[in-house]
């Protein structure tokens, strides 16, 4: 057997596949911090291995019918299980329309494989600052649903995720789903570059409602920092129009006022130049659509 | 311990299992399917891919006891008469294998594409192996022998005339 080499094998864990929310919350409740949910488990099994967690309970929420209900409902919004996977909410067709965004952020994640096992609620969870769905979900006002013992309540995305692997949850808390009302004439898109890595160096995601003179832009850029990043000066330059004009200051002001770190990926001088190209890149698109 | 109970290639083997334990090591060394290779154990390379219950998975992400009752098919599974598969055939007379390690993983998942889509387009392939690596760089030969299975039921006679060039 080659068990036992490092980064190969998992910390020892009882494994619980529960089929109602009730359990889950029952074992939640019994376990608290001792015990990870696991959705398609394409982070949580990495991060067993790298040992950057070792559950002693690990609880598998597939089967939880509760959790893979997927609802449309046209003029109210989408209703997203937290079992859903990104294959099953791509299939669907409920994206493509009205949350273009969202769409265009899962429709690039990994590869199909991974996609086919992972969650949306899933990669929200892990809050690592260089996965997609985040600022897509943000421009989409998103909210997350969450349920524990003290009862049900709803976070935006954008607080939800608090740092990096650090989200609002309590230890005996679970996220039951995600939730977007559906947007009134709106534009959407989303940018990302990888350079060739399995995350994103910089993202952007935006959002533009163009009913009557209550013109609104909200832009959104993943990736380059610790949390997702709203610029208000971005949204400023594009918000009366998307021209040649207006792209060129806001890939400009991009550049120049959102805030990037160093890190593993890349320098901060590298991400700022990245969001020159993905601004330029993502509203051209959306000049000619 | 626990036992579970998984239809692999066929057959229903039983063993006992640790909870910790990942798909690609029951495969490999419980039930010894060594076509199914252990690479990078992250889920970058691919070269673990199986089908789970009709659907390609990399089993270095799922654990042993999810598969529980369900079914798994590897290379090994994709005929069962000891004749080689049209996309098998291909990887020969292409030589899109060279040292063969991922080989598996690719028969397997470019026999499925083919089986959903008949005829696909060099961006359907690219999209449906973007989850596997070949560090040969074979790629060149896989894409001709996809192409050559593809034309081959359209019915044309020069398969040289690729998608590859599409």
């Amino acid at each position: 057997m080659s068990f036992g080499s490092p980064y190969t094998t998992l910390p020892d864990f009882e494994y619980h596949r529960p089929t109602s929310l009730d359990e889950v919350l029952g074992l939640l409740k019994q376990y608290g911090d001792e015990a990870k949910l696991m959705g398609g488990g394409v982070g949580l099994i990495a991060f067993m291995k790298e040992r950057l967690m070792s559950p002693a309970h690990v609880i598998d929420v597939k089967e939880v019918k509760e959790l893979k209900l997927l609802d449309n409902t046209p003029g109210k919004g989408l209703s997203i299980g937290a079992a859903v996977t990104l294959s099953e909410l791509l299939e669907s067709g409920v994206l493509r329309k009205d949350y273009t965004v969202l769409h265009e952020a899962l429709a690039r994640v990994a590869d199909p494989m991974i996609r086919r096992r992972a969650t949306l609620v899933g990669n929200l969870c892990e809050a690592i600052p260089w996965v997609d769905s985040p600022p897509a979900l943000i421009v989409l006002d998103a909210t997350v649903g969450i349920e524990g013992p003290e009862g049900k309540r709803r976070v935006p995305v954008g607080d939800f995720i608090r740092g990096p692997v650090d989200i609002d949850l309590g230890p005996s808390e679970m996220v039951t789903g995600v939730e977007i009302s559906q947007p009134k004439s709106a534009q959407s898109a989303f940018e990302k570059f990888t350079g060739g890595s399995e995350f994103s160096l910089a993202s952007v995601a935006v959002m533009l409602s163009n009913g009557g003179r209550n013109r609104k832009a909200k832009v959104v850029y993943g990736s380059v920092n610790s949390t997702p990043i709203r610029s208000a000066e971005v949204e400023e330059a594009i918000k009366d129009g998307v021209t040649p004009g207006s792209i060129r200051k806001a890939a400009e002001l991009a550049s120049e006022k959102v805030e990037c770190v160093d890190d593993v990926l890349a320098t901060s001088a590298y991400r700022k130049h990245l969001l020159r190209v993905i601004t330029t890149k993502v509203l051209r698109r959306m000049m000619s659509q | 311990m626990r036992e579970i109970s998984v239809k692999v290639n066929g057959m229903v083997r039983k063993r006992m299992i640790k909870d910790n334990e990942l798909l690609l090591d029951f495969l490999r060394e419980r039930v010894e399917v060594r076509s199914v290779k252990a690479a990078c154990w992250r889920g970058e390379c691919g070269l673990c891919t199986v089908m789970l219950d009709g659907h390609l998975v990399k089993s270095c992400l799922v654990l042993a006891v999810e598969a529980d009752g369900r079914e798994v098919k590897t290379v090994e599974g994709i005929t069962s008469d000891g004749e080689l598969a049209p996309i098998q055939k291909a990887f020969v007379s292409h030589g899109a294998a060279q040292c063969g390690f991922c080989t598996p993983a690719w028969v397997l998942a470019t026999y499925e594409l083919l089986k959903a889509n008949p005829h696909p387009s060099d961006a359907d392939l690219v999209e449906a192996t973007s989850g596997l690596v070949c560090r040969c760089g074979t790629y060149n030969q896989i894409r001709e022998a996809v192409a050559e299975v593809s034309l081959a039921t359209k019915g044309r006679h020069q398969p040289r005339e690729s998608l590859a060039r599409a």
